[in-house]
């Protein structure tokens, strides 16, 4: 897995490539940690190059989240393929997550 | 298609022999959609085989079968762990449960397959599914 930061606006976009899985979740948890230890608190995670996740992934970006949530920051989604979403939404994260279409839509107001 | 393996309790198996099955899945006759969702399942199956059933011990195999049979695929995972009681997995989709970083992978087993079964005191699990367009491609 690829992992690229960037800042834009207000936020720092994550742009992801590749598969995220219980192998390579640790790696995706200590880029959260770097971008958390910059006080950063608006966190948009673009998905467009992820070809694949599983529930240790899913279980990463939960944390991300509730540590996000606990500083008073915040975490969105974008690019997700169809069936990347089916994934969040099979577990009905799409519910607990906000997941936007475009990194365009995800950063306007955030 | 008959795929037994007997791999080591060590999880970088896993991302190694998963790949490796799905691409001689590939002329199955299953669309990418289900092979995407056969992939998910054999590597939940397996990294819960080597880290809920054998906890990681060098000792012990999980023992994995792949085969085609007329319209179905067949997978089983087999672990020599203690065996868990499979229908007391809490619903990771109810609400009190949604933000638990833990409990999705039978979960999604069992909604992307078409049939699931334990046995063995939960250490064996078969997952079946179901190949629309008879195997032909």
């Amino acid at each position: 897995m690829k992992i690229r930061e960037e800042r834009i606006g207000g936020a720092v976009v994550c742009f992801l490539e590749g598969e995220i899985n219980i192998n390579n979740s640790p790696e995706l948890r200590k880029a959260f940690d770097g971008i958390i230890a910059k006080n950063e608190k608006k966190l948009a995670v673009n998905f467009s190059g992820v070809t694949y996740i599983d529930s240790s992934g899913l279980a990463t970006l939960i944390e991300m989240f509730q540590r996000l949530k606990k500083i008073g920051g915040a975490l969105r989604f974008c690019g997700m393929e169809q069936k990347i979403k089916n994934v969040f939404e099979i577990t009905k994260l799409h519910k607990l997550f906000e997941i936007f279409d475009t990194q365009e839509n995800a950063l306007k107001d955030f | 298609m008959h795929i037994f393996e007997k791999l080591p309790s060590r999880l970088e198996i896993v991302h190694q022999f998963v790949p490796a099955v799905i691409e001689k899945l590939e002329k199955s006759g299953l669309s990418k959609e289900e092979l995407f969702d056969v992939k998910l399942c054999l590597d939940e199956a397996l990294v819960n085989a080597i880290k809920h059933g054998n906890k990681f011990s060098q000792e012990y195999h999980v023992e994995v079968e792949v085969e085609i049979t007329g319209d179905r695929l067949i997978i089983q995972v087999r672990d020599r762990g203690q065996g868990y009681d499979y229908s007391k997995i809490p619903n990771p989709t109810e609400k009190s449960n949604l933000e638990k970083n833990h409990g999705r992978g039978v979960f999604l087993i069992k909604t992307l397959m078409d049939k699931v079964e334990h046995s063995d005191c939960g250490r064996t699990i078969k997952m079946v599914k179901f190949i629309k367009n008879g195997g032909k491609k």
